[in-house]
């Protein structure tokens, strides 16, 4: 019997196994819709009043949040942060900005390499070199991302930061920390982070609740132009390592990621949330907030600072990259 | 029966014979229904959907590495 979809009975054309459904286009769209509004709702994410800064890659999730929260009428800008990773980072911004530009939008642009001088492929350089010694570099893209994404927010007077950590995300990420038992990540984990201090921005992953399937389904359905090639550094990089673990788990029983994210989020997040007991500070450099170190005599300097001393003024030319282009 | 599949990304693309279905064609290819989308005419096709012979379709993956 030819499957029907679960709101209106017409002709399906996405299957969503873990809830036992299929959608057809209007539906699904809607689908996605009242997921992010359950998340902004259930988590108090977003007030009618706030304004939002939605951190864009060009890629499908990320294009998909700020659709999505437009949609719903939320004041939102964009913002682009350029990692200097040739065609690629071209292309992404590129998408970004028509993207801006066809709902009258603002988009801001952030580029690494001219604000803090350095380039993502020029960290994967010094992580090939330092060995297992040294942050990757999708680690240090993924610092260098918080670390400027609240400071845009800070500097531009924005209540919240958005991100597009979709389901998936949040599953590979738990799994990766569980198998290490890091609990101080975990402890941070969480669909929303509340501006606790001065120079905190709150931050928001408003489709916790959206497959990364789903959110691509949702940019073909609504003609979203989006970055479909990979990132050329992430290739076999150990959050992918942890999907393809997870979606093989998932093929065999619809709902596992579900179940293991959202078990953790009801479950045992909060308990892990009361015994963190990390100390912050101000960074001694550029006065952002970090963790205090151990030593009470010891100047705070965050992450960020430390990355950028090592890539600026270390050994950092750039390994040569296999760009991949679109067909 | 002849279907023509892009896969992307990397960019790759293969023809595959004696498929009835999208089922077919994915369990052929060896890639999982729940991590790609298949388009086809700009529309997405459920894994039930029947395939002609010459179609052409995209096997779009849908697994990215961090947002």
């Amino acid at each position: 019997m030819a499957m029907r979809c679960k709101r209106c009975r017409g002709p399906v054309v996405i299957e969503v196994r873990r809830h036992n459904a299929a959608f057809c286009r209007d539906c699904f769209v809607h689908y996605a819709g009242q997921q992010v509004t359950r998340a902004i709702a259930k988590h108090h994410m977003l007030a009618p009043t706030d304004r939002i800064l939605v951190a864009v890659s060009g890629g499908k999730d990320s294009l998909a949040l700020w659709d999505i929260l437009l949609g719903l009428g939320y004041q939102t800008d964009g913002l682009y942060l350029s990692l200097g990773i040739g065609a690629y980072s071209e292309r992404s911004k590129q998408l970004c900005e028509r993207f801006a530009a066809a709902r009258g939008a603002t988009l801001i642009v952030h580029d690494l390499a001219n604000e803090q001088g350095y380039t993502i492929p020029q960290a994967a350089a010094q992580a090939a070199r330092a060995g297992t010694a040294g942050r990757s570099s999708c680690g240090v893209c993924g610092l260098s991302k918080r670390y400027i994404f609240n400071k845009a927010a800070l500097d531009g007077g924005y209540d919240v930061i958005a991100t597009g950590h979709n389901l998936d995300d949040e599953a590979a990420v738990l799994f990766g920390n569980t198998l290490r038992w890091d609990t101080e990540s975990m402890a941070r984990q969480y669909p929303v982070l509340e501006a606790t201090r001065p120079g905190l921005v709150k931050k928001v992953k408003p489709l916790y609740r959206l497959a990364e399937r789903e959110t691509a389904a949702y940019c073909v359905l609504k003609a979203i132009d989006y970055v479909i090639e990979e990132c050329p550094l992430v290739a076999g990089n150990t959050q992918m390592r942890h999907k393809e673990t997870l979606n093989q788990m998932e093929e065999a029983s619809p709902g596992t990621k579900h179940n293991f994210l959202f078990g953790y989020l009801d479950r045992a997040a909060a308990l892990l949330r009361r015994a963190d007991g990390a100390e912050l500070a101000e960074c001694s450099r550029c006065g952002m907030v970090t963790q205090a170190p151990d030593d009470p005599a010891e100047a705070p300097v965050c992450a960020f600072c430390r990355t950028r001393a090592r890539l600026v003024d270390g050994d950092a030319r750039p390994l040569p990259i296999t760009e991949v282009r679109a067909g | 029966m002849l279907v023509t599949a892009r896969l992307r990304p990397p960019d790759r693309t293969v023809e595959v014979a004696d498929v009835e279905r999208v089922a077919d064609l994915l369990a052929k290819l060896e890639v999982l229904q729940g991590t790609v989308l298949v388009i086809r005419d700009g529309d997405l096709l459920t894994s039930q959907d029947r395939l002609r012979d010459g179609d052409s379709v995209e096997v779009r993956f849908a697994i990215s590495g961090g947002a």
